[in-house]
């Protein structure tokens, strides 16, 4: 199995230190987003890259609606790559919706992290209640609107050329343009398992130490959101950032290293038993 | 034009900055907007140094910043450029502005620029939105005709193998002799059954095709295996026709990538086609060209031809040319070649067609060439 999963995920191992780190990029991105950052990283752990089904170079043959339907299953993408390669103990690194994948992960298989680094976390993206997730369900039809309609051209022109390679993988690859997500309605379906997700309730489940990067005016995870993380994620640190919008280790890698580097030599934090307030950290 | 970073670079020096017929802004990666033209903020009901004391997320609606935090940025930070990208902007009444930007990214001493020239879309945002609705609704409407038809088939394929089963019974005079008058009767109910098997197969077939549940299994094949099976089968027919057959004995030493059945499917198709459209005396043959990657299988007939107009028709599914000139009992539902296009294409390699009328159909399968 475990060398399908390698090619499956387009797993990518590199780094000169023994400790490792696992970074899962974001939804609309694929690992290529972490090349800002994983320099820092590379003389001190093995540095550990993938993409998830539908993103990047992973195999979009792997697809499946059941399985994506929900971010479990791509939670078991991280489970996965984590059995093929033996890790344990890892350090997670997770962006923007894999901050939620990597919670489901540790929650199902505590012993193989380490602790979390979760950059612009949130467990609900939809208002509900009292609780501000910062968007309205009608904000979000507008985000499909706009994907659509950046994806309609490349849908049309490429898919069939895409779906005729389906067996040759490569050939589609020479193909992909623009946007890292391999086939639209993948990432479509993606945007709409992510953005309506509730893991509100999982966050206290978590053993898992944890640092929560927040940054500055971030549009899509507000500083709410990264509070009530915070607060209901145990053993969980929340550093606000200088940084502003949603991809500081895109667009602030050097603050981004040093808070990731700051949390990493502070010893493994003891979880609560008692799910309850993480320490608050701020800049 | 450049319109960047510096902020000392003045309007005053180039009136073209403000007037220009398209939206020019300029960003850093953390959003901080360097400068912005009139032209925009006229647009969005603002001022240009209303936009200037923004970030770019900012101008943007909800969604929109979701799609530009997700893609836009980093597709600029990633590749340097993005083209075309389609957002929706927010006036200051609230109102969206959709509008499609190119955009450019460079590294100056004091950090990256991201420029962007912005274009209104307003008609045009209206009819692509009509073209997705009409897309989505061509999408669904064609998963729904595959699974009819899908379903279809396997519902019709059960009472018919009752009437199999019973006339079988029938004609073996299990309940009783029959005349010799009954038994014709019942000979000819047998043979439109099997001719109603196959036309569901064939639907069957067609339908799985297009909802890609087909799967290929690709090995090295030699054409000559299929060739060979192809016209043991197809012998009788060839004889009852007086047709000749022959093929190019390089089709033994030949390999190609195929799944072994589908290629036979896809001759067999080819064959009985040329069979049907061709008189008695005319030819047969098949042969083989190594082109590239590719191996050629060229099926030749000196039959009636095709007229040039309904040359690429002829792969659409349900289309048959010249359909009063088949009897009856050879007719199918015009799905054959729909279904063998898609299966050659399925293994990698298509499936096309050049013909004269008067003179013959060459009907030409490629396939990729096995090491």
């Amino acid at each position: 199995m475990s060398p399908d999963v390698l090619t499956r995920n387009n797993v990518q191992v590199f780094g000169r230190g023994t400790r490792p780190m696992l970074f899962a990029h974001g939804f609309g991105c694929d690992q290529n987003m972490w090349r800002f950052v994983t320099p820092a990283f590379e003389d001190d752990y093995k540095i550990v890259l993938f993409d998830y089904v539908g993103a990047g170079k992973s195999d979009v043959r792997a697809y499946s609606a059941e399985r994506y339907g929900t971010l479990d299953g791509y939670a078991q993408d991280v489970l996965d790559v984590c059995e093929a390669l033996d890790l344990r103990d890892a350090i997670y690194i997770g962006h923007s919706v894999s901050c939620m994948t990597g919670v489901l992960a540790a929650i199902r298989k505590p012993d193989l992290f380490e602790r979390l680094i979760l950059i612009g976390p949130s467990p609900r993206y939809v208002n509900e209640g009292d609780y501000v997730g910062g968007f309205e369900r009608a904000d979000l039809e507008g985000l499909f609107k706009v994907m659509d309609k950046n994806y309609l051209g490349w849908a049309s022109f490429l898919a069939p050329v895409v779906m005729k390679n389906a067996d040759r993988p490569e050939l589609s690859r020479e193909l992909e343009q623009s946007f890292c997500s391999t086939d639209p309605k993948i990432a479509r379906r993606f945007a709409e398992v992510t953005f309506f997700a509730d893991n509100r309730a999982d966050l206290p489940k978590v053993r898992t130490p944890s640092l929560i990067l927040q940054c500055a005016d971030d549009s899509i995870a507000p500083a709410e959101v990264g509070e009530y993380v915070s607060r209901h994620l145990p053993a969980s640190t929340l550093r606000r950032m200088q940084a502003t919008g949603h991809c500081p280790h895109m667009s602030h890698p050097e603050e981004t290293v040093a808070a990731m580097k700051e949390y990493l030599a502070r010893p493994v934090e003891v979880p609560a038993l008692v799910s309850g307030g993480g320490l608050s950290a701020s800049e | 034009m450049s319109f960047v970073a510096s902020p000392a670079s003045s309007r005053e020096e180039d009136p073209r900055f403000d007037s220009a017929p398209a939206g020019l802004v300029s960003f850093a990666d953390d959003g901080r907007i360097f400068r912005a033209n009139a032209r925009l903020a006229e647009w969005l009901g603002r001022t240009s140094a209303e936009l200037e004391a923004a970030t770019f997320d900012l101008l943007l609606t909800p969604g929109s910043r979701v799609f530009y935090q997700t893609h836009f940025f980093p597709l600029l930070k990633l590749q340097g450029a993005a083209e075309e990208i389609y957002l929706s902007l927010r006036h200051v009444n609230g109102d969206d502005v959709p509008v499609l930007i190119n955009a450019l990214r460079r590294d100056e001493a004091g950090g990256a620029v991201n420029e962007c020239a912005v274009v209104r879309t307003r008609q045009r945002d209206r009819f692509e939105e009509q073209i997705l609705l009409a897309k989505n609704a061509a999408e669904a409407a064609s998963e729904v005709k595959s699974r009819f038809l899908s379903m279809m088939s396997h519902e019709l394929r059960t009472p018919l193998q009752s009437i199999a089963i019973f006339s079988e019974l029938l004609a073996a005079g299990h309940h009783g002799p029959t005349t010799e008058r009954q038994r014709e009767d019942v000979d000819g109910i047998k043979a439109a059954t099997q001719n109603l098997v196959t036309l569901i197969d064939d639907i069957l077939n067609f339908a799985r095709l297009e909802s890609g549940a087909v799967a290929v299994r690709l090995e090295k094949v030699s054409p000559g295996t299929a060739l060979v099976r192809a016209e043991s089968l197809l012998r009788p027919r060839l004889e009852e026709a007086g047709i000749a057959f022959s093929f190019d004995g390089r089709a033994h030493g030949t390999k190609v990538n195929a799944d072994p059945d589908r290629l036979q499917q896809i001759l067999l198709n080819l064959l009985t086609n040329a069979i049907k459209f061709t008189r008695p005396g005319g030819q047969i043959r098949v042969d083989v060209e190594a082109k590239g990657a590719a191996v050629l299988l060229h099926v030749r007939d000196t039959g009636s031809g095709i007229p040039e107009d309904q040359r690429q028709r002829i792969f659409d599914p349900f289309v048959q040319i010249d359909r009063e000139r088949v009897p009856a009992k050879k007719r199918g539902v015009g799905l054959g070649l729909s279904i063998s296009r898609e299966l050659a294409r399925a293994m990698g390699g298509d499936l096309t067609v050049e013909s004269e009328v008067g003179q013959g159909s060459v009907f030409t399968i490629s396939l990729l060439a096995a090491e």
